[in-house]
Formats: structure tokens, C-alpha cells, sequence
């Protein structure tokens, strides 16, 4: 931490606490030991020594108790010649402070009664509300829980001007924030600042004037902590619980404005203990890595226009977006929806114009949230039938963002954009197509309206990921060209970097446990070669899924050692079925078909077994309905393979599976394979050529039979005899 | 040659919630074996059953099941102490079915006044439910935890959608809530997870993992149910070790058959009986699934339930 930081918050705790030992002391000469202090109607005495401490103070004994724990607590002044470390003395030196602060107030309560209106609004002649009690707290700090507030500002001083001391509370008032404002800069206020503006101060519209010191702090750090007691169920005197409480719930920070004291200090790092960091506007030290609070402790010098921004993204506070902002409905329901050509105003891509859809991560500093930028004709400039070039970027940037999730936030473009009324979207990247109904254009939709869809989706779904959403609409021809010249390269790279992912290279692989409910001992073990056989998650969407959702049914598995690399079996992997099976499962190998197959719950694209005459493996995949060699149809095998058993001999997979180097590593790969229904070969062709190629055999599939060869094992094996088949060389299957 | 009686290998035990005003609670959970398999654990606490009442009269209660309550429905209070003091009721479900903005859209503050004055009134534990509107429960149960301070409430159906005000309100004012759920064992677990998050403490959380009425989805429920109790018991599953609430009278209540009179369907034999032993199927199945909590309305098929429980909870020991 900054010295300079660390050395004047630690000067200004001493300061405080001197204070609140001259006022314990002179309050206790006018009043006596037995004097009950504290703040009115509250059962939670002085709050932060009650929360972190568990000591309640009811009297000006009580308080010399406290005192003396604040001396404790006070570290020595920093020394020229000594350098680190100084956060933990800083961090005590805060804790300390607050403390003191409390006392100060409680006996500012006791000495002058009035000072504080005590209400929820201010009063015509006094505009400083003072402590929260209990049935605000109550109302209010629910709402610090339920998501309704995600939390606070605790505002010291002063803006330059009413103006932009206004701006800066209606900001933060849009993003739900509670403001509380303490203390002055130069004899002003922000308080008095709103006031004079006309803006209303006071609990109903979460602007409170708290205190005109800076001691009125406490009252925010007071109700933080009260409300880790309330709502959290954490014990009073459970420091560390109350703490981890408020830096994983409470979204407070601290916004000093104008010059930063020794006290001010001394607050702000009283606040950190709590994951609050400061955001100031002025040019103070920052301390910027991440280690009590999320991110960073303290950042400086912050325009006034860009302050509430950056104290969100510091705080790492989510943006909600509850609505779609649109002229049309939006809905799932209206995802099926075909616009036909009777009813087509307008459309681009799809082979028709060129069209191309793109999404990518940038850094936080490049993104300006909600910004939707329109370049060339939108659809109030066009006429009937007219088509047109598009070109779509959406830029995304979050703390927690990866390259790696962008094809996956990508691919919901897809559905989300299907979900406006009257719009219909079809394929992905430069193979997208838009058709526009006119229904939609009567009722004044925009392809700019298309921007504000995909920002408040991905907002909505993928807030855990994403922070920050700009969209860019392009429908002029060299733009677009531009987009997908980029869009081509973006691509590239991302195949190349999925198909680079081996599980060699990757520790971590996932669960998927999504189908439990009907299938209670089955999990799906996914890895970078082995996407789940529901053919719906591979290991980059596992990934996201998780970090979306860190509780749900992808769960990261580390691999632990190999314990057969043909096989694909790693005891990590092993250790973690037999848990999630409930003990049905001891071993699984990834890779083969006769030896501890994976589980399947009975959503597999495609089912493969065996077919020992022609010692080949034969798959067949859920469309095709006919009779297959191994005497049962689709539907039969479907009931010896689903469930969560483990079924020697079958086996549930995806069709990108069979394009893996690892299918069927351990029976020999692709050579094994024998018989695929032709609807299933014609799509997987060109998937698995290269396999084929590097299997030294282009014409590979023209060996593998199909129905059309024979649906009984014996054609089949007189046809693979013919052609020489590999299988009829390679090792026994049993 | 003996036989062998294969034993079922537990590994897991349901949480002991207890439910009810201080000094007068009454533990639910503690189950260490499937239902009634007393042969192979414990059940502590036996099932107990919890009587409707409802905030307004009924208006579409088949005379069959409205006769018992003709002289309280529109009193709560009445109503409560009526269940209570002629039919023996062990716990009280307070049913909010005014509030539903489809209904008469009962107000907040007076929905929670009703509560408070039931919860005044009876000293068995009280479950308050809503109407599934996840913003109108919201407001209305949040206004319920506050007017019920100190009753430990039972309140309920707590969503997805508003678990974290109803949950967050409930632990500060210390009730127990009942996470409820559309029959998915993952989506229970989830939820369980989320109010765990949440800090709701252990022993005030209930799984209501919804229930249909006899031949009206009832086998999938039951699966749903077994297999929560399966998890818990056997797979080390600690968010499903909860105690189950089974809310289906207005389930059965609601279906053709209870309300066809004996004339209308003289096949399906007596109208009231026809009602009664709907009720008391549905009741002996959830029992049978592993429910904690039967939530009940017609005292005659309550009078058949009670009987079977304690028939399963007999062992030869006495």
C-alpha cells in the first residue's frame, strides 16, 4: 500500500481517536461512568464495535472499554526510515478510527440533542438526518440483499459546483446506489449542494444527508454492518464473517471530493477493511492491486463525468437491465417465427448482401457501456424489398471476460435476436441472415434496436462475465467489408486456438451433471477433445457455464494423474465420478468403448456399438429410424445405453466427437468404424477428413457401409471384406 | 436356506428444523432412513399434517369439503381455532389466496395484518403462503415477516425469482422459509444452494418441491420427492437434507373428480367419500415419497392419514 497513504490515514486515526479520548474523558467529568450513550432506537448499540467486536456500548464506561482497544489497535506514526509493511497497520489504524468516530457520535448525541433530525427527511431547519435506527434499516438494508440497492456511496465533501454535484448523485441514483454524504470541503457540502439545486434529499429518494462531520461516516460503515447482522445472520463480534459479508454483497465505495485529509484517509482506510475501495477526484496516491477489496483500494484523480463509472467498475458493481428497450414484444415465444416473402420489408445477409455478425472482448478503458453506434441506412431509410449489407460488432469487456468466452456469447446472437416479434434470424458469423417483417417496421423497429437487444441480454444472462456492452451497426458496404475482413481473421484464430486445445495441454476438465434430475448416477466428463454427447456443451461452454454460474452442474475437474493415456483415464477423474455417480460409477476412460465407458443420461446425438462379427464399432445416430447390423434400431439401443449404466459395448456420443483424434482411441479410432447410417456419413465427412487423411486413407468412408450396403451384419461384413477394411487386421474387439 | 434382508447403506441424515413460537416448537427432519424403513433407521419426527386455512371464503370449494368450515370461512382466526380445537390440528397453513392480483389483489399491509392476527391467535407452528405471483409474494411476505417478528413464520413459496428479498426479510426478523420449486430436483438443490448463499441458516429451510393431486401428476412428483430423499440419504447430497413440505389440498381440491356430484357420475361412486379418499391417496403416496409437512384441508381424510401414520410409525417393539 502507498506509504503515503498508509502514513496519513495512520496520522489521522491518531488524530480521531485522540479526539474521542478528550470527549470520553470531558463527557464522563459532566455525566459519570453510568451515563447511557448510543443511538436512538437501535438494538445494536454502537454498531461496528457491536458487529465487529460483539462488545455492546451502552454507557461512557462501556466507551473507555473501547478506547483502549482503539490503542491497541493504533499502530505507531510511519518513520522516515522504515517501508513496509504498512497495510495491515493501515488497515488497523482504519478499524480503529471507526471506532472512535462511533464514540464521538454517540456522545455528540448525548450532548446535543437535536443535532440530528432523526427522520427520514430532512427538516426546515436542520437538513443532517444522523444514524439510520432499526426500522429504517430494516426497510432499507433489505434492499442491500434482495438486489433492489446493490449498494452505496459514501460521499466526503464536496462537488465544484451544485451542478456537478447533482449529476453525479442522479448517476448514481440510475444505478440504484444509495448516496450517503458526510463531511465538507472548503465549508461546503454536498448535501446543501443538492439542496440548493432543488434536488430533494432524504431517505425516499436513497440521498442521505448522514452528518456534517467527517465522523458521520460511522453511520455508513454503522449500517453496513447492521445489515450483515440483520440479513446475513451474522453474529455480532464475527468480524471476519461481517467483513466477507459486505465485500461480497454490499456494493458501497467511498467518493471523497475535494482535498484528502489525514481523517479522510484514516476513513477510507477503515472502508477497505470492508472491500470498500475509494474513488477520488482529486490526485492522491492510488493503490491499485487487488487484495482486500476486489479490485483495486484506491483510484485517484477521476473526472467528475466518468467518476460513477469508474467507482462501478472498481467496486465491480453489475449493471442490471431489467428491460429490453424495444418498440416490439420480446419473448421467447416469438423465437420460432418465420417472416415470409408476402410479409418481408426488408433483409440482409444469407447470401442475398453480404452480412457478418461478430463478438469480441476489449479492455474496460475501450468500451463505453450502452453505446449503440449506427453507421449508413437504417430501416426508416429504406423502402419495401430494399436489401441491404450488415455488419455487426459487439464489443464486450468484463472483469471476469475471456477471449475464450466469445464464441460462446456470439452464438447467442442467434436466439436472442430471434426473440424480438416480427424479426427472424438465421445461421451465425458471415453465414447470418435478417429478415425484417413489416409488421416489425409499422411499429417503428430499427436494426439499431437490434443493439439494444443484444445489451440488455448479455447484461441479463451473462452478467457474471460481462460488464461493459457497446454495439456497433454498420450498413455500409465498406464498413461491413471492413467488419468481415476482421470478423474472417477472428475467426481463424478462434478455430485455430479450439482446435491447438488438446487434453494433454488442459488440467482442468468439466462436469456436466444438467441431466441428473432423470438420470441420477450419469456424468458427463467433457474434455477439449471430448465435447458432451448431447452435442449442445463443449469444454469452452462448460467453462463459461461455470464461470456464469459457479454453483451449477458444470463443475471444474481437475484430471490428476494419467493413469492410462489410450484408455483416457485419470484418477482425479475417476475420484470425482464415483462421488457424482452416488457410487455407481468407480471408473470411466474418456476414450474407449469396451473398457468402463462413459455413462449416458439419454440425450446422445448418436449411440455406437459393436459388431463383433466384423470386429468394427458401428454408430447410428437418434434421426435415422431404420434397422441397423447390430439387429436393434435406435430407439432400442437407446434403452441399454441411457440411465447413467455403465454398458460395455455401448456408447453415447456426439457427432463432433467422431471427428476427435481421441474417438475410440483405445479401440483403434475412426479405422474401427464399420457402418454409419448415409445421412449420418454425409454430414460428418468433411468433418472427419482430416482424420481420415491422417489416418493415411482420404477414401477411408468409402469402406464404411452404410443401409444401403446391408442392415444385417452379414452383408455388411462381406461388403468391409471386399473393400479390405482396416478393422479386419486390427486386434481383437473382445 | 435364511434370507437375507438387504439394508439400504445410508450415509446422510435429514436436517432437524424446528418449527414454531419459542418454547412451543415442534422438530420436523432427523429421518436417518427412507420413509418408514424403521427396520433400517430412525424417524424421529414423525409427519405431521398442517390444516388450510384461507384469508378469505372460498368460493369454489365443492360443498363437500366447504361444510366443515361453513361457520368460520371469512374469520381466519375462527377458522384457525376451529382446526385447531374440533379437528386437532397440529400446524396451521395461512393461505394468502386473496393477494393474487387475479383475485381480489388484497393489499400488503392487509394480508399481513390477517397473518398477525392468526399468528396471535394459534400457538401450533403457522405457515404463511402466497399466491406464486413472485413480485406480489414479495411484497406481501416481506410485509408478513415483519408483522409476524419473534412467531418464527413458516413462509412460503420462496422462488427463484424472489428469494433473495423474501429470504434476506425472513432472516432478519428470524421466520423459516420454504423454498419452493417446479418438480426438479436439481432446481430444489439449486435454490437450496442459493438461500444457503444467502446465509439462511440450516434449520429454517424447508424443500417444497411441488405436488400434484392424485392422477393428476402425482407419480412425477413422487419421483422427484423420492429421489430428494435418495440424495440426501445416500449420495451425501447436504443441500437436499431438508424436511419436505407437500402442498396439495387445493391440488386435489381443484380436480373434476371431488367436484362431480354422485348424480352427475354415478360411476365414480359417493361424492364426499370420492373427495375424501382423493385427498388421503394423495396424502398416503407423499408420505410414502418422504414428505415431512402434509398440507390438508378435509378433517376426514386428516383422520385417515393421522391413523396410517401411526400404523407405519409402529415397530414390533411397540
Amino acid at each position: 500500500m502507498s506509504k503515503i497513504i498508509c502514513s496519513a490515514a495512520i496520522r489521522g486515526a491518531h488524530k480521531i481517536v485522540g479526539i474521542a479520548e478528550a470527549k470520553q474523558a470531558e463527557a464522563l467529568k459532566k455525566w459519570g461512568p453510568d451515563q447511557e450513550i448510543g443511538f436512538p432506537n437501535t438494538t445494536y448499540y454502537l454498531p461496528i464495535i457491536y458487529g465487529i467486536l460483539g462488545i455492546p456500548v451502552k454507557t461512557l464506561a462501556d466507551a473507555r472499554v473501547i478506547l483502549d482497544k482503539c490503542n491497541e489497535l493504533l499502530p505507531p506514526l510511519v518513520s522516515d526510515n522504515v517501508w513496509l509493511p504498512y497495510l495491515a497497520p493501515a488497515l488497523d489504524a482504519g478499524m480503529a478510527t471507526f471506532f472512535a468516530e462511533e464514540i464521538i457520535e454517540a456522545i455528540r448525541y448525548l450532548e446535543e440533542p437535536g443535532c440530528y433530525t432523526e427522520e427520514e427527511d430532512p427538516t426546515a431547519d436542520n437538513i443532517w438526518l444522523g444514524a439510520a435506527d432499526d426500522v429504517i434499516m430494516r426497510k432499507r438494508g433489505v434492499e442491500f440483499v434482495d438486489g433492489s440497492a446493490p449498494g452505496f456511496a459514501a460521499i466526503l465533501g464536496a462537488a465544484p459546483s451544485p451542478e456537478i454535484a447533482a449529476k453525479i448523485a442522479i448517476e448514481l441514483q440510475e444505478k440504484n446506489l444509495y448516496v450517503f454524504m458526510v463531511s465538507d470541503h472548503d465549508g461546503k457540502n454536498m448535501s446543501e449542494q443538492l439542496l440548493s439545486v432543488d434536488v430533494q434529499v432524504g431517505w425516499p429518494t436513497r440521498l442521505v444527508s448522514f452528518g456534517p462531520s467527517y465522523t458521520a461516516a460511522v453511520f455508513a460503515m454503522g449500517f453496513a454492518t447492521r445489515v450483515a447482522m440483520s440479513f446475513g445472520g451474522v453474529k455480532p463480534g464475527a468480524f471476519r464473517e461481517n467483513l466477507m459479508y459486505n465485500k461480497e454483497r454490499v456494493f458501497a465505495f467511498a467518493m471523497p471530493l475535494g482535498t484528502v485529509t489525514d481523517e479522510w484517509y484514516a476513513n477510507a482506510a477503515g472502508a477497505i477493511n470492508w472491500g470498500f475501495p475509494t474513488i477520488a477526484d482529486t490526485p492522491i496516491p492510488e493503490v491499485l492491486p487487488t487484495g482486500i477489496c476486489t479490485y483495486e483500494h484506491v483510484v485517484s484523480n477521476i473526472p467528475h463525468d466518468e467518476i460513477v463509472a469508474k467507482a462501478i467498475e472498481v467496486r465491480g458493481l453489475k449493471v442490471t437491465v431489467s428491460k429490453v428497450d424495444i418498440p416490439m414484444s420480446y419473448g421467447p415465444a416469438f423465437e420460432g417465427e418465420r417472416i415470409r416473402k408476402d410479409d418481408l420489408f426488408f433483409e440482409c445477409g444469407g447470401g442475398r448482401t453480404l452480412g457478418v455478425e461478430l463478438t469480441v472482448s476489449k479492455d474496460m478503458s475501450e468500451v463505453e457501456d450502452g453505446h449503440i453506434e449506427m453507421l449508413g441506412p437504417d430501416l426508416d431509410q429504406v423502402k419495401e424489398g430494399d436489401k441491404l449489407p450488415f455488419g455487426m460488432i459487439i464489443e464486450v469487456a468484463g472483469r471476469q471476460m475471456q477471449p475464450d468466452f466469445e464464441p460462446i456469447l456470439e452464438r447467442q446472437i442467434h436466439h436472442l435476436v430471434n426473440y424480438v416479434q416480427g424479426i427472424m434470424h438465421i445461421g451465425q458469423r458471415n453465414i447470418m441472415w435478417i429478415r425484417v417483417g413489416k409488421a416489425a417496421v409499422e411499429k417503428g423497429f430499427l436494426l439499431k434496436h437490434i443493439g439494444k437487444v443484444m445489451h440488455a441480454k448479455y447484461h441479463q444472462e451473462f452478467g457474471n462475465i460481462v460488464d461493459k456492452v457497446q454495439v456497433k451497426i454498420y450498413t455500409e458496404e465498406e464498413k461491413v467489408k471492413e467488419v468481415m475482413a476482421l470478423a474472417k481473421d477472428v475467426y481463424s484464430k478462434r478455430d485455430k486456438r479450439v482446435e491447438g486445445m488438446t487434453d494433454e495441454t488442459e488440467e482442468t476438465f468439466y462436469s456436466c451433471t444438467l441431466c441428473q434430475s432423470f438420470a441420477p448416477a450419469h456424468v458427463c466428463v467433457i474434455t477439449p477433445e471430448r465435447a458432451g454427447m448431447c452435442g449442445a456443451y463443449n469444454w469452452l461452454d462448460c467453462k463459461a457455464s461455470n464461470e456464469i454460474n459457479p454453483t451449477g452442474p458444470n463443475q471444474p475437474l481437475e484430471k490428476g494423474t494419467c493413469l492410462d493415456p489410450v484408455k483416457g483415464q485419470w484418477k482425479g477423474i475417476d475420484d470425482f465420478i464415483f462421488k457424482a455417480s452416488r457410487q455407481n460409477v468407480e471408473h470411466v476412460c474418456a476414450y474407449s468403448l469396451m473398457n468402463f465407458p462413459m455413462t449416458a443420461c439419454g440425450c446422445f446425438e448418436a449411440i455406437a456399438t459393436i459388431l463383433p462379427l466384423c470386429n468394427g464399432i458401428m454408430v447410428v445416430n437418434r434421426d435415422y429410424r431404420g434397422m441397423t447390423p447390430s439387429g436393434m434400431k435406435f430407439t432400442t439401443m437407446a434403452g441399454m445405453v441411457g440411465g447413467g449404466n455403465q454398458t460395455p459395448g455401448f456408447l453415447g456420443v456426439s457427432k463432433h466427437y467422431m471427428g476427435s483424434k481421441k474417438f475410440f482411441k483405445a479401440e483403434g479410432g475412426l479405422k474401427r468404424i464399420v457402418w454409419l447410417p448415409k445421412m449420418l456419413k454425409e454430414e460428418i465427412a468433411e468433418h472427419v477428413k482430416p482424420i481420415c487423411e491422417e489416418m493415411g486413407m482420404p477414401d477411408f468412408f468409402d469402406m464404411v457401409a452404410d443401409e444401403t450396403v446391408g442392415e444385417t451384419e452379414e452383408e455388411v461384413f462381406a461388403f468391409l471384406e471386399a473393400k479390405g477394411h482396416p478393422a479386419f487386421t486390427m486386434d481383437p474387439l473382445m | 436356506m435364511a434370507i437375507e434382508i438387504p439394508n439400504a447403506a445410508y450415509s446422510g441424515k435429514i436436517k432437524e428444523v424446528p418449527l414454531g413460537q419459542e418454547g412451543k416448537t415442534i422438530t420436523f427432519g432427523g429421518e436417518t432412513c427412507y420413509p418408514f424403513h424403521l427396520f433400517e433407521g430412525a424417524m424421529p419426527h414423525p409427519p405431521k399434517i398442517a390444516m388450510e386455512v384461507y384469508d378469505r371464503a372460498p368460493e369454489e370449494w365443492p360443498d363437500t369439503v366447504m361444510e366443515p368450515f361453513a361457520d368460520v370461512a371469512g374469520d381466519p382466526v375462527a377458522w384457525a381455532n376451529k382446526c385447531i380445537d374440533s379437528y386437532g390440528a397440529e400446524m396451521i397453513m395461512l393461505q394468502l389466496a386473496s393477494i393474487d392480483p387475479n383475485a381480489q389483489n388484497t393489499s400488503a399491509d392487509e394480508a399481513a395484518a390477517i397473518a398477525k392476527k392468526v399468528s396471535d391467535a394459534v400457538d401450533v407452528p403457522l405457515i404463511v403462503w402466497g399466491c406464486t405471483n413472485v413480485d406480489k409474494d414479495t411484497e406481501v411476505l416481506k410485509a408478513v415477516c415483519e408483522a409476524c417478528e419473534g412467531k418464527n413464520v413458516i413462509i412460503g413459496p420462496v422462488q427463484e425469482g424472489n428469494y433473495r428479498a423474501i429470504g434476506a426479510t425472513a432472516i432478519g426478523y428470524k421466520h423459516t422459509v420454504v423454498a419452493s420449486t417446479p418438480i426438479d430436483i436439481n432446481l430444489a438443490k439449486q435454490l437450496n444452494i442459493l438461500l444457503g448463499n444467502l446465509n439462511v441458516p440450516d434449520d429454517k429451510l424447508l424443500i417444497d418441491p411441488t405436488t400434484g393431486a392424485l392422477g393428476y401428476g402425482l407419480e412425477y412428483c413422487y419421483s422427484v420427492m423420492e429421489r430428494i430423499r435418495m440424495a440426501a440419504l445416500t449420495q451425501e447430497d447436504e443441500r437436499l437434507q431438508f424436511p419436505i413440505l407437500a402442498n396439495f389440498a387445493k391440488e386435489v381440491w381443484k380436480t373434476k373428480e371431488v367436484k362431480l356430484s354422485s348424480a352427475e357420475a354415478p360411476l365414480l361412486g359417493d361424492q364426499k367419500k370420492r373427495g375424501i379418499l382423493m385427498e388421503a391417496m394423495t396424502a398416503q403416496c407423499v408420505l410414502l415419497a418422504g414428505a415431512d409437512i402434509l398440507v390438508m384441508r378435509h378433517p376426514e381424510a386428516i383422520s385417515l392419514v393421522k391413523e396410517a401414520i401411526k400404523d407405519l410409525m409402529t415397530t414390533e417393539e411397540g
